[in-house]
């Protein structure tokens, strides 16, 4: 064995992800240096210094065992397992260094030094041969290379494993919830939610009528290992219809090797007294393949506020998913099957008749109903089931390129229970099912310092609207056909400078059949447009059919640059084209919760908006910050606000219409991180976002206020397990809102008074405190288990959210304590 | 090489748009408005006598102050001034037997009588009247024949009207949806969701 050999073979112990079969030309070529290393300095002056980290170009992972070889002085030093280095006692101000590693390209480089230079290096993984593949599929690709994109630490992940994913999500700076009540949460992210925010999972963006302002996204984060989020349509590989921003949901490829593994959840909520439990298994192969099993299941009761039980609340879910694949390295496939199940309950004091029922409820400081605690729901509620199939195939071919096909059905349907009289008690009133087929296929391309990403995509969605549920439809039957094309491009020719293009276009086609009751078409005087469109009259309705399209196209692009040694720099342009939603155009009824009648206008265009993005990022060092202000402006918005008061035998409703406007939505968000010390860490996210109409500068309604929140984190390095969070969460009040208030007449104790119908005002600003502590992994048996206990709202503060649209009827949940038990298997 | 990659997902394509094109063939049924309340009657017989005066409260009412849009007539055998509430003329000293009927009138083929229905689930409604000060010596109690829910309480489909001196003013007559409470003196005391709510003028000659 010669000493190559003997050299080699010390080396690559460490080095477990890779398989060498073939020694290469490269790798000989970097141990003969080694052996030639020879180093000198000159003996004066010689006090520069250079820490260096050296990082993978995908994922930031640090490279171990690369060779930093300085070409003035042939000096050559290695990295640790941390992938660092250090070259000290150097002489020259400037140095011209190359850094190379097994399977990777080199990297040559020049330097500047002083007395305590530190620098990231980032080198690229190259496919030599065929035989000699590094799998890189196992970590995931960046969704943006200039466009912020934000992660959810796994500990994090966690802590909201039994809450959805929305609550999730609002630990990001920027991200806000939109609830109805405790049990609904959807994201809003800078203002906008709703069809302009996507979520994708394995891929697909998700179709479960995501344009309701009390729809719940359903999707059971657990079943993903990787929640990334990106606050703008920065990631047009998967969307192009979502100004607001995507999260993306992803599971991390098995490693090709024999493995059995997963994690195990048990939370338990003293508020709500609710349990929940997760748990999600691989098993892979070292021929490739693998299955995943996971399931969640959630119960709860009622919530309480600080004063009194919030009946009607409680809620139930149970979610299972699996997939299987095989992993050949140069091929992949995959099939996908999950189902999820959620039953809410609605707050039953929120179910209201008419605008005066809705003044008393505003008026009264406690709920109207409040019956004793019980797990059981009932009316009013929803049962939304959501079922998903897909199957994935990918193969990379030696130029690299790699081509992805995936298709995907997912069936959604949603029951909305109200309260009901008579044979009709038990039947829904909204019963909708939702049929999706997305085909995909992309090709990418990468090399080192550039990447190529083009696809086409074609959907088919039929929504099925079911009449037995005797009231009118909220939204009608449609049959969307989409199909498209995208392009993204990402050049980075240096660590310090980087550039992204792309742009993604839509044709859309809604074929939709829709009755309207005559009154109301006589009333907005229909006849004129859409007389034309007339199929059929019966039961004082007429049936309208109309195929509506709309062509989008989208597109972004940025630069990410290294402006000052330790800052960077980068500036986003998103510019959208978003076609209205269903119920945008063709809503048609009431929503019980807030005595309102909401009606769609079938008249509206696609909306454009354009987005600037600046981000200040300093991601190293014991302060780290990241600064992020935004401009928004868009054309034709859709925004929906009253027109007026429709008054009927069951009295005065407000009407609510949609309507395009000229807005603009600005903002910043503002995350920081000091390390005070080895024991203390201070952590704070706050955001700040403001919206009006242009021209009037009215202001929007349901735009968050200032958030901030602020955290301090204890650990004791020698006790590396254990860490103690405290944190304060403040909300001012949101002082820039419509004023939608009107009068009602009433008569009350023999006279008839007028009253005000308040529902514009935002609640008073608000702190909340929670703490957190956390013990663990320890191992346990063969296993590894970690123990959280979470107290929120410790001190059962009573308050109420502007973003929460059952605000009027009760407060907030009030303290809450959960014991986490997590085991690693 | 182009074609190669492309070649396959656009036949795949074709035949998905040949499969699903043509599914949106047949029309959907309409929907037919169950629970809608949207016509309520008063039949009226002053006691002692055989004739029955009926008042009808339909889908369209107005609003007290503001300029009237749009309206279906509220056709009474008396006075029909649009945009005005119906008035209801009664004697003075003397007492009507009043019987309220509910219906769902939105498929006009087929109007449907609902107050059997709410008679029925008479622990989740309650009907009640408020009647404005103005009418003084004027009184709306339970009449012998009303139905009583499983705990005694009187319903107010059936009730008796006494008048006393002359004098006019307004009353609203309401059907609460599973109140919160069975009796009480203004509405805010019921609780529960309002299925309707009718307004009218007393005039007492």
């Amino acid at each position: 064995m010669s000493l190559v050999d003997f050299i080699l073979g010390i080396w690559t112990p460490k080095l477990p992800k890779y398989k060498c079969f073939k020694y290469s030309k490269l790798s000989k070529t970097v141990v003969n240096l080694f052996l030639l290393a020879t180093s000198f300095c000159f003996s004066q002056e010689c006090d520069l210094r250079l820490a260096g980290k050296v990082l993978d170009l995908h994922d930031n992972s640090p490279i171990s065992a690369a060779v930093i070889y300085v070409e003035d002085s042939n000096e050559t030093v290695f990295t640790d397992d941390n992938g660092v280095f250090v070259l000290e006692n150097q002489c020259t101000q400037k140095i011209n260094l190359k850094i190379s590693h097994l399977h990777c390209d080199d990297l040559y480089i020049g330097v500047n030094l002083n007395k305590t230079t530190s620098r990231k290096f980032f080198l690229e993984h190259h496919i030599e041969s065929l035989e000699e593949v590094v799998l890189e599929e196992s970590k995931l690709k960046k969704l943006s290379s200039t466009a912020q994109s934000y992660v959810l630490s796994e500990l994090q992940k966690d802590q909201y494993s039994g809450k959805g994913l929305a609550k999730a999500l609002e630990q990001i700076s920027g991200v806000n919830i939109l609830t109805t009540g405790n049990g609904i949460s959807k994201p809003m992210i800078h203002g906008m939610f709703g069809s302009r925010v996507g979520i994708i999972y394995d891929g697909i963006e998700i179709e479960n009528q995501q344009w309701g302002q009390d729809h719940a996204p359903n999707i059971d984060q657990n079943a993903f290992n990787e929640i990334r989020l990106v606050k703008g349509a920065g990631v047009l590989k998967y969307s192009g219809e979502t100004p607001g921003g995507i999260v993306v949901l992803e599971n991390k490829l098995p490693a090709i090797n024999d493995s059995l593994y997963g994690k195990s959840i048990l939370n338990g909520y003293t508020n709500g007294r609710g349990l929940s439990f997760i748990s999600s298994w691989t098993k892979s192969y070292s021929n490739g393949n693998y299955f995943k099993a996971q399931g969640t299941i959630k119960r709860s009761g009622d919530f309480s506020a600080p004063n009194y039980l919030l009946s009607n609340t409680g809620n139930n879910e149970n979610n299972i998913s699996f997939s299987m694949g095989k992993n050949k390295i140069l091929s992949q496939w995959k099939t996908n099957f999950s189902y999820f199940s959620q039953e809410i309950g609605i707050l039953r004091s929120s179910h209201v008749g008419n605008v005066n029922d809705l003044v008393f409820a505003i008026e009264s400081d406690k709920p109207t109903i409040i019956n004793p605690f019980d797990y059981q729901v009932n009316f009013p509620k929803q049962i939304n089931k959501h079922y998903t199939a897909s199957i994935q195939y990918s193969k990379r071919n030696s130029s690299n390129g790699k081509l992805n096909v995936k298709y995907s059905l997912q069936r959604n349907n949603r029951k909305e229970y109200d309260v009901r009289r008579g044979e009709l008690k038990y039947k829904p009133a909204i019963d909708l099912t939702l049929n999706t087929h997305d085909l995909t296929s992309n090709y990418k391309w990468e090399k080192s310092n550039w990447s190529l990403d083009s696809g086409v995509f074609f959907q088919i969605q039929d929504n099925y609207s079911n009449p037995d549920t005797g009231t009118r439809r909220l939204i009608p039957d449609y049959l969307r056909t989409r199909l498209g094309t995208y392009f993204t491009a990402s050049l980075t020719p240096s660590n310090n400078f980087g550039m992204a293009f792309g742009f993604r276009f839509g044709h859309q086609n809604n074929h939709i059949k829709k009755y309207y009751k005559n009154s109301r078409w006589e009333v907005e005087n229909y006849e004129e447009r859409l007389g034309a469109f007339v199929i059929n009259e019966v039961l004082s309705q007429k049936l309208v059919e109309q195929r509506l399209i709309f062509n989008n196209l989208s597109f972004n692009t940025g630069v990410k640059l290294s402006i000052l040694e330790k800052l960077k720099l980068s500036l986003n342009l998103f510019y959208t084209e978003r076609a209205p939603d269903i119920a945008e155009m063709f809503s048609d009824g009431i929503h019980h919760s807030l005595a309102t009648i909401e009606y769609g206008n079938p008249f509206l265009k696609s909306e454009t908006t354009q987005k600037f993005v600046l981000n200040f990022e300093k991601d190293i060092g014991n302060f780290k910050y990241n600064f992020s202000p935004y401009y928004t402006i868009g054309q034709n918005y859709i925004i929906i606000e009253p027109t007026g008061i429709e008054y009927s035998i069951r009295g005065a409703f407000p009407v609510w219409e949609y309507r395009a406007i000229s807005s603009t939505i600005r903002g910043f968000d503002f995350d920081f991180n000091l390390k005070l010390n080895k024991n203390f860490t201070v952590r704070s996210s706050s955001s700040w976002v403001e919206g009006f109409e242009r021209k009037s500068k009215t202001p929007l309604i349901n735009i968050p206020p200032f958030t901030s929140t602020n955290s301090i984190e204890f650990s004791i390095p020698k006790f590396k397990s254990f860490s103690m969070v405290v944190s304060n969460k403040i909300t001012l009040s949101q002082n820039q809102f419509p004023n939608h208030n009107f009068e009602t007449s009433f008569v009350e104790h023999g006279k008839r008074v007028d009253k005000l119908v308040d529902i514009s005002s935002p609640p008073n600003a608000y702190h909340l405190f929670s703490m957190k502590f956390h013990w663990g992994p320890y191992p346990f048996f063969s296993d590894k288990i970690s123990v959280s206990l979470i107290f929120d709202n410790i001190f059962n503060a009573s308050y109420r959210n502007y973003l929460n649209r059952l605000r009027f009827y009760a407060d907030e949940m009030g303290r809450n304590m959960m014991l986490q038990i997590k085991i690693r298997h | 090489m182009l074609k190669s990659i492309y070649i396959k997902p656009i036949i795949t394509l074709f035949l998905f748009i040949l499969i699903f094109a043509c599914s949106k063939d047949e029309d959907p049924e309409p929907a037919h408005e169950e629970e809608v309340i949207s016509l309520v009657t008063l039949e009226v017989t002053k006691v002692g006598s055989s004739e029955t005066i009926t008042y009808n409260f339909e889908v369209k009412g107005h609003d007290h102050g503001e300029e009237d849009h749009e309206e279906e007539e509220e056709d009474d055998d008396h006075d029909d001034h649009d945009g005005e509430h119906t008035e209801i003329e009664l004697e003075a000293n003397s007492s009507y037997n009043v019987s309220m009927k509910i219906f769902n009138g939105t498929d006009p083929d087929n109007i449907e009588e609902m107050t059997p229905e709410i008679i029925e689930e008479a622990d989740e409604h309650q009907v009640f009247y408020a009647i404005t000060d103005e009418l003084s010596g004027f009184s709306i109690s339970s009449a012998s024949n009303d139905t009583k829910d499983s705990d005694g309480n009187p319903l107010f489909i059936k009730t008796t009207w006494t008048t006393t001196g002359e004098t006019s003013g307004d009353v609203v007559g309401y059907l609460f949806h599973e109140p919160t409470s069975k009796t009480g003196s203004t509405r805010n005391d019921f609780g529960g969701a309002t299925d309707f709510e009718i307004e009218f003028e007393v005039h007492i000659y």
